[in-house]
């Protein structure tokens, strides 16, 4: 940009200097081919200035909304963001993926736990190995070996979902379930 | 507030006036002052403030000149600060259209079409003649009920004055409304034009809550006429509202067994006077004669004594969770934990305070909060400001940081000996939780008393309901007294809880 600067200023200098100077003006022959060259200058450069304007957005000042009281968190917001992270099918997030493995896998273990009024060691075992519940696709969810049944991963292939966020929320209807039934 | 007439004067555009106003020389005619310094004026009306205590100064004319200073104070611009100052981009890309205007009519040989680039020209320089001023202005709020009761309507009126010397071609004047207030009537924000010495006034309603409520300074935003400028700056204003709900005795909780030496209401398992049956023991020289087992006595000629529970006055400490994280609720606009907690609290508090306990409060919250346990009508009165106005309860939170075992070793420290503890939390995250168990581990006995804020209506809130439901089953299992209400008041709550409680 710095060149096209400098021609900047050297053109407006010259057209000052031939408004005051006849000579000079006298000087610059004013052909067709040199004022073409000057209207398509101006309109290349009109057009590469105005379409800055198309990707900007104008700069307003956000006063917010003072009037509404200041809303309140809602218990497992944060939760649903991380879950809506995880359900996407691309890779990645296994941070994301692993902690709420963990944190969905110890509520059932309580609730398994205390619906067959077994130790800890036993419920965690049975959600483990997948025997916690009659859902396929919860069961898969904790356990590794067992791979998710063909209709759910049909289902997410054609959502757009991923494999994880079906199990998950599988495991979060079977300890419903449970909690429901020892309650 | 200003005068009307001098005000009425000023809009008329009568100079000398505006000069007196910005040159803080109040001595000095109208006639006097005809030089008065372009470039000073905006700063000029800024000082005003430093005028007034230079008319104090007026040499000679000391009298005349308090008295025009006075009448001026009315006029006083507002304490400002400058937020900052944008380009809007509203005229972005004008220059490129005209000077592509003008090449089109170059290169067709159209001088009409270079002409009406000239007008665009004219835009371009329009959007670059002007800056966005700062407004001197001075702003009173004014408010219809200082000490309203929780649910009444506050009438909230504010009145802008421009007392600087600039005209303020698009002025937006946005109030501070406290975060713990809704505008229940008319939006509390306006958007004018303001001459010097011309006044806008406009009002909304807010519905009161419990707390100390602040207004925020209001923001005033200011263009230049082409709106291609814009500057924020903020206006202190203060007003602050003080709602303090009255404390209704609700919810008859009964206490656990750390009681006080004193007569009271809890019954204890020591054996002495009361009414409920405790044991029996052997007479001993000195124990009154309705207390001897006749019957026994009859049946095998032995003098035993009839022991009765003792019944004791408690010492308890009202713990409400107030921690960022305690500000939850089933329902972005619905009254958070903290609400149902001090509401709950302040029913305990006249409940404890009636039956002749002695009673605390205290906030487990980043900002310190700590009424000792007392008994008597001053206490209660203190009781009911702690619940309603402590900043440490405020109805929204501190955004300061909370560290658990400064909090822990300081609330163990001032918390008496025999005292128990009645702890108000929504229970959403294990920190309550794992504080309940310790303060219960150190001797004083905790009762768990938790608002439900929780919902199922997403995974991710069921799972939270789950792992909710799991720490007060916890505690339970711990031996610790839990009880929660959701839906159900307080006292409904309470009611069906003590059937279920054993002493």
């Amino acid at each position: 940009m710095r060149p096209l600067a400098v021609v900047g200023v050297l053109a407006v200098a010259v057209g000052l200097l031939a408004a005051l100077d006849r000579g000079i003006a006298a000087a610059i022959s004013p052909t067709s081919a040199v004022v073409t060259l000057i209207g398509v200058l101006g309109v290349v450069q009109g057009v590469r200035y105005a379409n800055a304007r198309r990707d900007r957005r104008r700069l307003l000042t956000d006063p917010g909304e003072p009037e509404r009281r200041a809303p309140a968190a809602v218990p497992g917001s944060d939760l649903d963001e991380q879950i809506a992270r995880v359900a996407s099918p691309s890779p990645g997030g296994y941070r994301d993926r692993r902690d709420l493995r963990d944190r969905v896998r110890e509520v059932a273990v309580d609730a398994v736990a205390r619906d067959r009024n077994c130790s800890r060691e036993a419920a965690a075992a049975a959600v483990d190995d997948g025997t916690w519940t009659e859902a396929p696709a919860a069961a898969a969810f904790f356990d590794t070996q067992s791979a998710y049944p063909l209709r759910l991963r049909l289902s997410a292939g054609i959502r757009g979902r991923s494999n994880y966020w079906y199990g998950l929320r599988a495991a979060i209807d079977a300890i419903e379930r449970i909690e429901g039934g020892s309650s | 507030m200003s005068d009307p007439g001098n005000a009425a004067v000023a809009s008329e555009s009568d100079a000398s006036t505006l000069d007196e106003a910005e040159a803080g020389e109040p001595e000095q005619d109208d006639g006097a002052e005809p030089n008065a310094d372009d470039a000073d004026a905006a700063e000029g009306a800024g000082d005003a403030v430093e005028g007034t205590s230079d008319a104090t100064e007026g040499a000679g004319e000391a009298d005349e000149g308090a008295g025009e200073a006075a009448e001026r104070a009315s006029e006083t611009p507002t304490d400002r600060e400058r937020r900052r100052e944008v380009a809007t981009d509203r005229w972005l890309g004008i220059a490129g259209a005209a000077l592509a205007l003008v090449g089109l009519g170059v290169l067709v040989r159209q001088p009409s079409l270079v002409l009406s680039g000239a007008v665009g020209v004219g835009y371009a320089v329009y959007a670059r003649a002007g800056d966005a001023p700062t407004p001197t202005l001075s702003v009173t709020r004014s408010v219809s009920d200082e000490a309203p009761a929780p649910g009444d309507e506050v009438r909230v009126t504010v009145r802008a004055e421009n007392v600087g010397e600039t005209a303020l071609p698009d002025l937006r004047l946005v109030d501070g409304v406290p975060p713990g207030l809704a505008v229940v009537d008319g939006p509390a924000r306006v958007a004018t034009a303001l001459r010097p010495g011309t006044a806008v006034t406009f009002e909304y309603t807010v519905r009161a809550a419990r707390g100390d409520h602040e207004w925020e300074p209001l923001t005033a935003i200011t263009r230049d006429a082409a709106g291609a400028r814009e500057r924020e700056t903020t206006l202190d204003a203060p007003t602050a509202i003080a709602c303090t709900p009255e404390l209704s005795a609700g919810g008859d909780l009964p206490l656990r067994g750390l009681t006080t030496v004193h007569h009271g209401r809890v019954p204890t398992d020591v054996g002495g006077s009361g009414v409920e049956f405790h044991a029996t023991r052997e007479y001993r020289r000195g124990d009154p004669l309705k207390r001897i087992d006749w019957n026994r006595r009859a049946r095998t000629g032995e003098l035993s004594t009839v022991e009765l529970r003792e019944e004791r006055a408690a010492t308890v400490v009202l713990l409400v969770d107030a921690r960022e994280s305690a500000y939850v609720a089933a329902d972005p606009d619905a009254e958070t934990a903290v609400e149902a907690s001090v509401a709950a609290a302040g029913q305990a508090f006249s409940a404890l305070l009636d039956g002749g306990d002695r009673v605390g409060v205290a906030a487990l919250s980043p900002l310190d909060c700590w009424l000792p346990p007392g008994s008597g009508t001053v206490h209660a009165a203190r009781g009911r400001e702690t619940l309603a106005t402590d900043p440490a309860l405020a109805p929204t939170p501190s955004g300061e940081r909370f560290y658990r075992s400064l909090w822990l070793r300081r609330f163990r420290r001032r918390l008496p000996a025999d005292a128990q503890v009645l702890f108000f939390t929504p229970l959403v995250d294990d920190t309550a939780a794992t504080l309940a168990r310790r303060i219960d581990a150190h001797g004083h006995l905790v009762t768990v008393l938790s608002p439900d804020p929780t919902t199922t209506e997403t995974a991710g809130r069921r799972l939270t309901t789950f792992e909710r439901r799991q720490r007060l089953r916890t505690l339970r299992s711990a031996g610790i007294r839990a009880l929660e209400w959701g839906d159900d008041s307080f006292p409904v709550a309470v009611a069906a809880a003590t059937r279920r409680w054993s002493r």
